[in-house]
């Protein structure tokens, strides 16, 4: 199947330039890459701008309620353990409303690959801080919660024991593209934390110094090693590629689903023509 | 002149009793609830009908404890007015049981020698004085003294009349795989048994065949596994944990998941993203975890996926008193939650009756495709019940889901049940959205949709009010002139009211919502006088009637819960309100 082939008859309410066109391209890109079938897919979202992106595929999507895709994903994929589930939302859903759940979804480690969409903004009720928006752009634009740090997603999950933990740009489609790929692949909880831009709320001047911050890793990265990630996720750059990769145990729970250990070698695949458009 | 004393009560006449009922009060650490479940066992397995609960302090764990244990030829579903036997290893113990323990006058009293306190005044005066044993001394030739609550089941055993070889055989099931404690407990039971002069209990004999032992609890998650139940999701909490911890140890045997979650909100959206995965989905709580789950609820009936909640009603609001039953869930469950969507409510009246009602819950809210909420309350849920052997009906519910030949969705008021759109269905892929939507699942900011999809969806509820109309439960004749409308485990005390008042008829709603009213006016009709006997300060239940139809001149019997309704109690309410 082709790429294009897993959109639905909806088309998107995001803005113009908005960063999470690209994540739907990459997302079915990636789908189309591991030749999923739509009717084995679930897609679990909250609340968000991001989180109307399941209504954007062909899969039985779920467009939830705020804060809560990953309690829902969870009893998807522990029912129906047949189905691919992948669950997206936004930095409010994941790291603020619905921040509970993500401890207790690294723990079970329930086979889910959770795309967080962080633009640092509550962009769909119109540009309220978030708990990733940075103190400058709160500072500069006299948002809520100035003295607030900032929550790091990636150097969160580490710190929760995630046994896959990458980051991606919305801007970077075939690294997206990969990432996801990955995620899905990795049997487990998967986290793909996606630096997302926001057309409306967020300014070109920062859009553009968060892409400048962002550099893949190093060839010579070796993501089974958790003390090197923590040093990444530590990083001043925003580092893009597959930071923390738990070694494949032997034996996982038969109730949290993706029992095969990880591919040793990613695929490299042509990107395919309907990518033109 | 002087008043004559009353002549003294006869002795208590055996053959004439139905039932007895034995107060055990004891600290943490004493074994009563031990010594409780084993007499019921006991009772249960020589064909006695009966029933235990277990009262405790302000806190769940440690503290005074005491069960009350009712044995009875038939049936029981109520712990009794008043006690034949109390048995209490500390007199200051019981202070806390203020209100909640009466002695029959012809009762007996159990106490260590060692206590010489006065027994206090509210527990009312048995014609018998206590008899005291002394539990805390060694036996000779054993340096510490025998374990209290093994004494005491000797002394109860013999004072009942049973053989002591049933006592043998429970303890043996129970301590067979720790054969040192066996002895140990064997060798207390057996000095007690032995001992002379112990007040003789009325006796009852059973009808010889064995019967099962069950809490409302494990009623509710066996009859939700035998309806279908694959899928469970809970967090713990008082009085319902049981439920989960039941289905922890008997689901995955019928190929079912438990996971517990890290809150109710959770809990609920596991169940709804088992559910959307088409497999029969259920969580359990009480009301704290009922507010949580409130915004998922209103999801469940949006998005028409199917669930069973089951709340064991605690009292409260806050944390309340977590082990006390209450009644005042029910507004919550009828009506809680942010904007208009149908529910299903149903109400459980005892532990036989719990799993009956799991079959309903399923049935309803996999054919509607709605949230189903079941309420229990702390009297049924942790009652450990002496009922007939279960006959287990299994059935999957189904849900009519849809399929690759179907003809394309028309929906409306005759069509109100979508066909489910069940994952893995080839292009039967769908969107499915908190968010308003059309018959095809389109998100929309319609307003004329929003009318149209309300319209459709809140049209299930006529049609299960017309498959529920006879869920309900009458007591007493029909004729009777006066009637009590109550709910949930008030049932027992009640079905006791009417055999000694047969002036009063009852009516028992098994549905909440849709209520079975037209059952209601037939039965409440030529009626002299009327009134709602509830467990809510509010009045919950007569506030919600009031809504549906004309309650002028129908009495509020309403309090608190806390502690249950006694026959005593309502004797004394309806007197008051008759004046």
């Amino acid at each position: 199947m082709k790429a294009t082939e897993y959109r639905s008859a909806l088309q998107p309410v995001w803005c113009p330039g908005c960063g999470d066109f690209g994540v739907l391209k990459g997302l079915t890109q990636a789908f189309a890459d591991l030749e999923l079938a739509p009717e084995k897919l679930g897609v679990i979202s909250g609340i968000g701008c991001s989180s109307r992106l399941p209504g954007y595929l062909r899969a039985f999507s779920f467009n939830s309620i705020h804060g809560r895709a990953l309690p829902i994903a969870t009893g998807l994929k522990v029912a129906r353990p047949d189905l691919t589930v992948f669950v997206v939302g936004g930095d409010g859903d994941g790291f603020s409303i619905g921040v509970g759940h993500v401890p207790h979804a690294v723990r079970r480690d329930v086979d889910l690959t959770y795309a967080v969409m962080d633009n640092g903004i509550y962009a769909l009720t119109k540009g309220q801080a978030s708990a990733t928006t940075p103190i400058g752009i709160k500072r500069e634009r006299g948002l809520a919660g100035v003295d607030e740090q900032p929550l790091d997603p990636v150097l969160f999950v580490l710190s929760l024991g995630c046994g896959f933990v990458a980051r991606t740009h919305s801007g970077n489609l075939p690294h997206m593209r990969e990432m996801f790929r990955e995620g899905i692949r990795h049997p487990g909880f998967a986290f793909i934390h996606v630096l997302a831009g926001c057309a409306t709320y967020q300014t070109k001047a920062y859009q553009e110094e968060i892409r400048g911050r962002t550099e893949l890793l190093p060839d010579d990265h070796d993501p089974t090693d958790f003390r090197r990630a923590m040093d990444v996720a530590l990083d001043e750059r925003f580092k893009l590629g597959v930071i923390y990769r738990r070694p494949p145990v032997a034996a996982r729970p038969a109730w949290a689903g993706g029992g095969a250990p990880p591919p040793v070698e990613p695929r490299e695949e042509p990107t395919p023509p309907d990518d033109a458009d | 002149m002087a008043v004559q004393p009353p002549a003294p009560a006869p002795a208590p006449d055996a053959a004439a009793r139905d039932s007895v009922t034995l107060t055990l009060a004891g600290s943490g650490g004493d074994g009563v609830a031990l010594l409780g479940d084993l007499l019921l066992r006991m009772a249960a397995h020589q064909g006695l009908y009966g029933m235990m609960v277990q009262s405790y302090g302000p806190q769940i764990r440690g503290g005074e404890s005491a069960v009350v244990v009712r044995v009875a030829r038939e049936e029981v579903q109520y712990e009794g007015d008043e006690s034949d036997l109390l048995l209490c290893f500390r007199v200051a113990d019981l202070q806390r049981f203020r209100g909640g323990l009466r002695l029959h006058p012809h009762g007996v009293v159990v106490l260590d020698a060692a206590d010489e306190s006065p027994l206090p005044d509210w527990l009312g005066r048995a014609e018998r004085a206590p008899y005291r044993y002394a539990f805390s001394a060694a036996p000779a030739g054993q340096a510490a003294p025998d374990p209290r609550n093994m004494l005491a089941l000797g002394l109860i055993v013999n004072a009942l009349g049973w053989a002591p070889a049933l006592a043998h055989r429970a303890l043996e099931q129970r301590f067979g795989h720790r054969p040192a404690l066996l002895a140990a407990d064997v060798g207390a039971f057996d000095r007690g048994h032995a001992t002379l002069g112990v007040p003789p209990l009325p006796r009852l004999a059973g009808h010889g065949v064995p019967l099962v032992v069950e809490t409302g609890n494990e009623a509710v998650a066996r009859g939700a596994m035998d309806a279908g139940l694959r899928f469970f999701a809970g967090y713990p909490i008082t009085p319902s944990s049981e439920i989960m911890e039941t289905l922890i140890e008997e689901l995955p045997g019928r190929g079912g998941h438990v996971v517990q979650a890290e809150d109710e909100i959770a809990s609920l959206g596991m169940v709804l993203g088992a559910s959307f995965g088409n497999v029969p989905a259920m969580t359990a709580t009480s009301g704290p975890g009922l507010s949580l789950m409130t915004e998922m609820m209103g999801l469940s009936s949006m998005t028409e996926i199917p669930s069973v909640i089951v709340d064991c009603q605690r009292a409260g609001p806050a944390t309340g008193m977590p082990s006390r039953m209450e009644q005042s869930d029910l507004l919550h469950a009828v009506f809680g939650g942010h904007g208009d969507f149908p529910r299903v409510v149903l109400a459980a009246l005892d532990v036989v009756h719990a799993r009956e009602t799991m079959h309903r819950a399923f049935h309803l809210s996999e054919k509607y495709l709605l949230p189903v909420l079941v309420l229990s309350d702390a009297y049924i849920a942790q009652r450990r019940q002496i009922r007939d052997a279960i006959v287990e009906t299994r059935e999957m519910p189904r849900r009519r889901t849809w399929a690759p030949q179907d003809a394309p969705l028309t929906l409306g008021l005759e069509e109100v049940v979508p066909p489910f759109h069940a994952p893995g269905t080839p292009d039967g892929t769908v969107l499915i959205a908190g968010l308003e939507h059309d018959e095809q699942g389109w998100p929309t900011a319609d307003g004329a949709v929003h009318q149209r999809m309300n319209e459709r969806r809140f049209h299930k509820l006529p049609r299960i009010a017309a498959e529920t109309a006879d869920w309900y439960r009458t007591l007493g004749a029909d004729v009777a002139a006066y009637g009590l409308v109550a709910w949930g485990s008030t049932y027992g005390v009640l079905r006791e009211w009417v055999r000694e008042h047969p002036e009063y008829r009852v009516f028992l709603p098994e549905i909440l919502e849709p209520f079975p009213l037209a059952a209601l006016e037939r039965w409440r009709a030529g009626l002299r006088w009327c009134a709602v006997l509830e467990m809510s300060y509010a009045g919950q239940l007569h506030r919600y009637l009031s809504g549906l139809t004309d309650l002028r001149g129908v009495h509020r019997l309403a309090r608190s819960g806390g502690l249950p309704i006694t026959l005593h109690e309502i004797a004394q309410r309806t007197r008051e309100a008759l004046q």
